[in-house]
């Protein structure tokens, strides 16, 4: 497909193009993957489809490499309509899941794959695939077959594979779920130093927050087969738009509470914190409220005292199990700096050193 | 920074346990395989002896040379390849697209393809035989005349072993994967076929044709029932007149079957240890 290029961007020359979803809606028999599924790409931009199993994060990126048909809906890449276009026609890079290199051809067959079908000349192939093996750190490995090479490696040449036909977009379907966590956390900051140099758009869908906050220009947030929400990591994490965002992204406290004024609620066991009002509650509604583990400080002692029930320390912080007078549950972090309030402690007080996530309507 | 890959883990108990398993059972071992061995080679050295056994305990070849000089040995031999060849190609052009379609596009009737696959095991062959005439009744003589219904028939009869062959071989690499992968790099059919499902599906595709080949130089029933005179059929009649040829006869075919076998073998594991050398260094350098 041909397509208007600028000349600003990446490296290597190519800058994104803006891709949107309009409408998109795709059954499985009984089962709606996605429901009227909209989304607009900026060029360049890196996308994180986020959400739990089953919220169709993965069929939205199979319809945008041609792989799935949607049953109604529009998919734009630049100003051209692909929804109809087969996926070997798309010219989009895709990395899958699972090791998807070709077993019979070795690192740099695998690279050169897409120029050979497309009946490039070896000079030019073998030209393109020593940029590509450069750009991913394995010009060593370049004879390997895929079983000679580590997961990690396998990935990184399933990237080069997926760049080297130069394609208008990049997908990634949950690319490092396969790897240890070591592997995973250098491989996701090396996808995107190369994402960031070629200025390529791309589409990165997993169900790990942590990878989802770390990677992502904007993240979208998915529940079945719908949109929740789509903003940068930071404006989920500090001000999801739903209940379920706010779950899914990180980790809360449900508290009953008791709206005072305009920005200030009374919490259980925490006492008064600040909210964004937004007109809902008048004064004295009965409220539940969400609150991050980090917004909440301990002290030593205090009159409305909660149970530690368990320490977890994480290295920057730690993680406090408690259990209020009431019986709930409650988490929070502090930082290691503070590991002394809490060194010698069973029992510790409450109280807030943040905004609340959200208010919403009745106490549980 | 360096860290060690996790798939080199051993687990020392593991390998004790199957290594004890190991010891106990070392003599049980060696005598199945000495009974096995025996089953199969004593009838084989008493057949080659009985064939080399001319008037008064003599030794002669004459039962070889007699064949060698027979038109119709080699006249049936040559059929019987042709029909082996032919129903090769059959069972190769309809099987893999057939299996690889299945894999990528119905998995969930892999199942009922796999059960229909067995169906020759189930229905007798002559059920079989006349079912297949009966469905290319209308077709012309080219085919229905001739050894072309017959390679036919074998299609359908060696589809157990010709299924099975190809399911397990599809079966053990990621086929979706590897096809999506090829889509989206842009190739179309042809080329996914020809640069990635055939070589990744060689193992299978030989296995397959082997076991059909090997079925169809043995199939008496079916070309004795359309009375085609194929190797196997030859065999029976020489047996009838002349029991030393006949003896021959099943020992060369036995070879006939052996030395393409062989020579597939040999060279396919060639070709397979020239890709395995083993990874160097686990280290994932990151």
């Amino acid at each position: 497909m041909k397509t208007k290029t600028n000349t600003q961007g990446g490296r290597y020359g190519r800058s994104g193009l803006p891709v949107e979803f309009d409408g998109i809606a795709r059954n499985f028999k009984d089962v709606a993957a996605l429901k009227s599924f909209n989304l607009h790409a900026d060029p360049g931009e890196l996308i994180v489809l986020l959400g739990p199993s089953g919220c169709g994060k993965t069929t939205a990126l199979r319809v945008l490499a041609g792989l799935e048909m949607p049953d109604s809906g529009r998919v734009t890449i630049g100003n051209h309509d692909v929804t109809s276009l087969p996926a070997a026609k798309r010219n989009i890079g895709m990395v899958f899941q699972s090791y998807s290199l070709f077993p019979n051809m070795t690192a740099r067959e695998n690279v050169e794959f897409g120029l050979r079908v497309r009946g490039q000349k070896q000079s030019d192939r073998t030209a393109r695939s020593n940029e590509l093996l450069e750009l991913i750190g394995l010009k060593d490995q370049a004879d390997r077959y895929p079983h000679q090479l580590s997961g990690g490696q396998q990935q990184r040449v399933a990237l080069a594979r997926a760049l080297a036909i130069k394609p208008e977009v990049l997908v990634l379907d949950e690319p490092l779920s396969a790897l240890d966590a070591k592997v995973r956390s250098s491989l996701r900051d090396e996808i995107r130093r190369i994402q960031l140099e070629l200025g390529i758009t791309t589409f990165f869908v997993t169900h790990d927050q942590e990878e989802a906050l770390a990677i992502a220009d904007r993240i979208a947030v998915m529940h079945q087969g719908q949109l929740e929400q789509l903003d940068t990591p930071l404006a989920v994490y500090t001000n999801p738009a739903t209940e379920f965002v706010a779950e899914f992204v990180g980790t809360v406290n449900r508290l009953p509470g008791k709206v005072i004024n305009s920005n200030t609620v009374e919490v259980a066991t925490v006492g008064p914190i600040n909210y964004a009002y937004d007109g809902a509650f008048p004064s004295g509604s009965q409220v539940e409220v969400l609150v991050r583990p980090e917004s909440i400080g301990v002290r030593d002692g205090g009159d409305d005292t909660c149970r530690v029930l368990a320490k977890s320390f994480l290295g920057s912080t730690i993680k406090l199990t408690l259990l209020d007078k009431s019986d709930r549950l409650i988490i929070v972090a502090i930082p290691t700096s503070e590991a002394a309030l809490v060194a010698n402690s069973e029992t510790v007080s409450l109280y807030s050193r943040g905004d609340a996530l959200l208010v919403k309507d009745g106490a549980r | 920074m360096v860290t060690i890959a996790p798939d080199i883990t051993s687990k020392p108990g593991s390998a004790n346990n199957s290594s004890d398993v190991l010891r106990l059972g070392r003599p049980f071992r060696y005598i199945v395989l000495t009974l096995v061995g025996l089953f199969f080679i004593v009838p084989i050295v008493s057949s080659a002896r009985f064939s080399f056994l001319g008037n008064h305990n003599s030794f002669t070849i004459s039962a070889y040379t007699q064949l060698f000089g027979t038109a119709q040995f080699w006249s049936t031999l040559f059929l019987s390849a042709k029909v082996g060849v032919g129903t090769v190609f059959l069972t190769l052009l309809l099987l893999i697209p057939t299996v690889v379609w299945v894999h990528v596009r119905l998995p969930k009737l892999r199942r009922v393809f796999e059960a229909a696959s067995l169906l020759p095991l189930v229905v007798p062959s002559v059920v079989v035989t006349l079912g297949v005439i009966t469905s290319f009744r209308g077709l012309p003589n080219i085919i229905y005349g001739t050894p072309v219904i017959l390679s036919l028939e074998y299609v359908v009869l060696a589809l157990p072993f010709s299924y099975r062959a190809l399911d397990s071989a599809v079966q053990s690499i990621d086929l979706k994967t590897l096809v999506e992968a090829g889509q989206s790099l842009g190739s179309g059919w042809i080329k996914l076929l020809r640069y990635v499902l055939l070589p990744n599906l060689r193992g299978g595709i030989i296995g397959a044709s082997i076991l059909t080949f090997a079925f169809c130089l043995g199939e008496f029933a079916v070309a004795s029932l359309l009375s085609f005179t194929t190797f196997p059929v030859f065999l029976v009649q020489v047996g009838q007149l002349a029991a030393s040829q006949a003896v021959a006869l099943s020992l060369l075919a036995l070879l006939f079957t052996w030395i393409p076998l062989a020579v597939i073998t040999i060279v396919f594991s060639q070709r397979r240890a020239k890709r395995s050398t083993p990874v160097l260094d686990d280290l994932e350098i990151s």
